[in-house]
């Protein structure tokens, strides 16, 4: 209740309903297990939804591929979609909302279930006093002649811990597999915060230079409410060379950028070669190889000096990329050449006025066309850059270590042995959480053995019994 | 020795092998009294298991890297995986019936890469320039031995399934321990002990799902009282049930590592753990569908057949992620395909 019940004031009335409701109603259902299994399979089926439907198209393709008559399925049309968010389902506030519901419900199970059964796991004074209390247990039995000295040994020897109190026995082993689930949650709820951490600090940038020029990160793709801080401003990157590697058999070996990192003076203060897995990083700003394009190419006419030309994509109509230029042969421009390069092997095509193939040229060779030497220097290509700052990888990272060693951990049974011995014979029972079949064996070996060791150690039995 | 001629021989002697396991085991399965049938099974197994192991060997001496590349190769890493994963649960069930339900599938997934690929996705080919690191190797491998327990274990419910039909069955096994109580029909006591023994106030046995069960058949019981106290052992569909959920236990670790391992792998080559590629998005379905199995073996509620009717259903996730997604033809993942 309230601390002055004389003057209970509406805030305090409310603070009151609130906190009773909290730990009355909300809490409680946030801890049902099968409001956890509904969350799990109905994340589950929207997700399949988002691979089924496809992702982050232009309104266009919906228009073209979910008509309003007939709609699919009879009712899946694209102003269906578009309402509802499956164009890009992962993103709804219904999605996001499921995965909040999803996280609470895992702090609620931790609190509420987990922690209180450990807690009476990890006592160790479980001790069964009475005959009767054995009874319960599937595993259990009555063995006659044997005792404490004999059961220990064979427990110490599956590595169980023991604790021993008067004429009763206590051993458990695998505790470890109690823990693991929390351990699991906890990752979970780690994960997820550094991945809200990391889409509000964090950045996403996408740049295409060509081999040579100096860049900074400009080209934003994606950043979020506080990643300010993260984008570079008194540094730059410079592109010292891209180039492609080719098997003999002309497909792409591997990509490489050689970088160098300038200061704000231009002096270099880091320079790396990155390839596809092998990004370059400074201060907390990571450059992945990503993509590439032909940025130009570098030649002579006769004797001039070295000229450039930018080359650019030409539209194929999805059937491949090639890159293009028109290259003047002539002084006014009224002769030229179309150059086509596909790849950055060094081979360029060169078409005439009316679209015939003329010749083709490999960088480092020339040909006379038009009456002119034309001399390919090089073929300069462009990288194309993946930028990106993520602060919150350590805690992402951090959670997956949580989960991975919590789900290692939960393959572990608990297994808990009992024993007493009392006037009228000596009871064995136990249980494991997990692997049934594989403590029966155990505790059927256990048993077994303690039969056999009375029937050494005690011959003067075995005699009588023989008689 | 010619490596391609040996990998040739080695999948179709693969495939023969695991027809005739399939067959063997089926026998013993109908006729539990042939002796030798079991042994003469778990040998077949053994033999698919070396001869995928030394085609894979092969190749990865042809090709020069952890031969995961294509379809082809995924498909026999997988038949190996469920040939492996069949042992495990063999051992720790004893039953042939694992053989029974594990051969076909093992069978079918090397007749498919032998017979239907066409001989072009058979061959190996250079890696492309994305797949070309170590995490290659950690991360496939990982993702596909998971697949294969999961199927393992899904193979298992199934033949649960069947082998309870129609019954009422208790679960055996789960994180909070189902399952570990006597059956009230087997409650056997002594004279001595018999008064009043009301059900044992255990702090968690609420959780077991009202497994800890009162006693009506004690007062019938005890006209054998003297009988002293003895274990009560599994049944077979109990020793399925918990095997099952055994390996599908030790595939959700695989599974979630594997995960985890693409995720680093991913934020390592392209700055990106999570992307909600398809192939990405599926494997989070199959974990999260093998999640809900998991707890759905502690819930009061869902005790009996349905977690296994989920994790029989997991049997179809696990191949829609494999290999459903490769139809989608889209991003990283695609193995490519045929059609």
């Amino acid at each position: 209740m309230t601390s002055d019940p004389s003057t209970p004031s509406l805030l305090e009335n409310w603070r009151y309903s609130i906190q009773r409701y909290f730990k009355r109603e909300l809490i409680p259902l946030l801890a049902d297990l099968r409001l956890a299994i509904l969350l799990l399979l109905v994340i589950a089926l929207f997700s399949v939804t988002g691979t089924v439907i496809e992702q982050g198209q232009p309104l266009s393709f919906y228009q073209a591929n979910y008509p309003e008559h007939p709609a699919l399925f009879g009712f899946l049309s694209w102003k269906v979609i578009l309402t509802l968010g499956l164009d890009h389902v992962y993103r709804t506030w219904w999605f996001l909302a499921l995965l909040i519901l999803f996280g609470s419900s895992l702090i609620a199970c931790t609190f509420k279930r987990q922690l209180p059964a450990l807690r009476w796991f990890s006592r160790t004074w479980n001790f069964y006093t009475q005959p009767r209390q054995f009874q319960k247990f599937a595993l259990s039995a009555e063995v006659e002649q044997a005792s404490m000295s004999d059961l220990i040994p064979l427990l110490e020897q599956r590595r169980y811990r023991i604790f021993q109190q008067g004429d009763a026995l206590y051993a458990h082993k695998g505790l470890m597999g109690r823990i693991g689930p929390i351990v699991v949650h906890i990752g979970i709820l780690v994960i997820l915060a550094g991945a809200i951490f990391g889409a509000m600090t964090g950045f996403f940038a996408q740049e295409m230079v060509p081999s040579g020029q100096t860049f900074q990160v400009r080209n934003i793709v994606d950043a979020g409410p506080w990643a300010a801080a993260q984008i570079p401003k008194d540094w730059s990157v410079k592109v010292n060379r891209f180039w492609i590697d080719y098997t003999p058999d002309g497909t792409i070996d591997q990509f490489y950028s050689d970088l160098s990192v300038l200061d704000r003076n231009h002096t270099e203060v880091d320079r790396q070669t990155i390839h596809v897995n092998k990004p370059l990083r400074y201060k907390g700003v990571t450059f992945y190889q990503a993509d590439w394009g032909i940025a130009g190419i570098r030649f002579r006419l006769n004797n001039s000096p070295v000229l450039e030309l930018p080359m650019g994509l030409l539209n194929t109509g999805g059937a491949g990329r090639l890159w293009g230029t028109w290259l003047p042969t002539k002084p006014d421009l009224s002769e030229g050449l179309s150059v086509i390069a596909k790849d950055l092997q060094g081979t360029l095509l060169l078409y005439d006025m009316q679209g015939r193939l003329v010749s083709t040229v490999r960088s480092g060779m020339s040909t006379e066309i038009n009456g002119v030497t034309l001399s390919i220097v090089d073929v300069i290509g462009s990288t194309g850059l993946q930028i990106k700052a993520d602060p919150g990888i350590p805690v992402v990272y951090t959670g997956f270590a949580l989960l991975m060693v919590g789900v290692m951990m939960s393959y572990i049974s608990h297994s808990q042995i009992w024993a007493l011995q009392t006037q009228d014979g000596f009871y064995i029972g136990g249980k494991t959480n997990r692997a049934q079949v594989a403590f029966e064996r155990e505790m059927l070996a256990i048993l077994e053995q303690l039969d056999q060791q009375m029937a050494a150690s005690s011959p003067a039995s075995l005699e009588q019994s023989l008689v | 020795m010619d490596l391609v001629a040996l990998q040739n021989w080695l999948d179709n002697a693969s495939f023969a092998v695991l027809f005739l396991t399939m067959l063997i085991y089926w026998g013993s399965a109908a006729f539990p009294g042939i002796p030798y049938l079991s042994v003469l099974g778990t040998t077949g197994m053994a033999i698919a298991n070396l001869g995928i192991a030394a085609l894979l060997g092969a190749r990865w001496l042809d090709a020069g890297y952890f031969p995961l590349s294509n379809l082809y190769e995924s498909l026999f890493f997988i038949a190996w995986g469920i040939t492996a994963m069949h042992f495990l649960a063999e051992q720790m069930s004893q039953s042939r019936l694992v053989g029974a339900v594990t051969a076909p599938v093992a069978m079918a997934i090397t007749a498919f890469a032998t017979l239907t690929l066409p001989a072009q996705m058979q061959q190996s080919e250079p890696l492309v320039p994305a797949l070309k690191s170590n995490w290659l190797m950690m991360h496939v491998s990982v993702m596909l031995l998971s697949y294969a327990a999961l199927m393992v274990g899904s193979l298992l419910a199934v033949a649960f399934l069947v082998v309870t039909r129609g019954q009422n069955v208790e679960l055996k096994g789960s994180s909070v321990g189902t399952g570990a109580y006597r059956d009230a029909r087997y409650r056997l006591q002594r004279s001595n002990s018999a008064e009043a023994i009301p059900a044992l106030n255990e702090p968690l046995g609420s959780e077991s799902g009202g497994t800890t069960a009162v006693l009506p058949a004690v007062t019938s019981l005890t006209t054998k009282a003297t009988l002293p106290l003895s274990p009560q052992r599994l049944t077979l569909a109990e020793t399925l049930d918990n095997i099952s959920y055994r390996i599908i236990g030790l595939g959700f670790p695989l599974l979630t590592i594997g995960i985890i391992a693409g995720a680093v792998w991913a934020n390592e080559a392209w700055g990106s753990y999570w992307s909600w590629d398809p192939k990405e998005t599926w494997a989070l379905i199959t974990w999260l569908v093998f999640a809900a199995y998991l707890h759905a073996r502690i819930t009061r509620g869902w005790q009996g057949r349905r977690p296994a009717i989920l994790a029989a259903s997991g049997f179809v996730v696990v191949w829609i992620c494999y290999l459903g997604v490769n139809l989608l033809g889209k991003g990283l993942h695609s193995y490519g395909w045929f059609f």
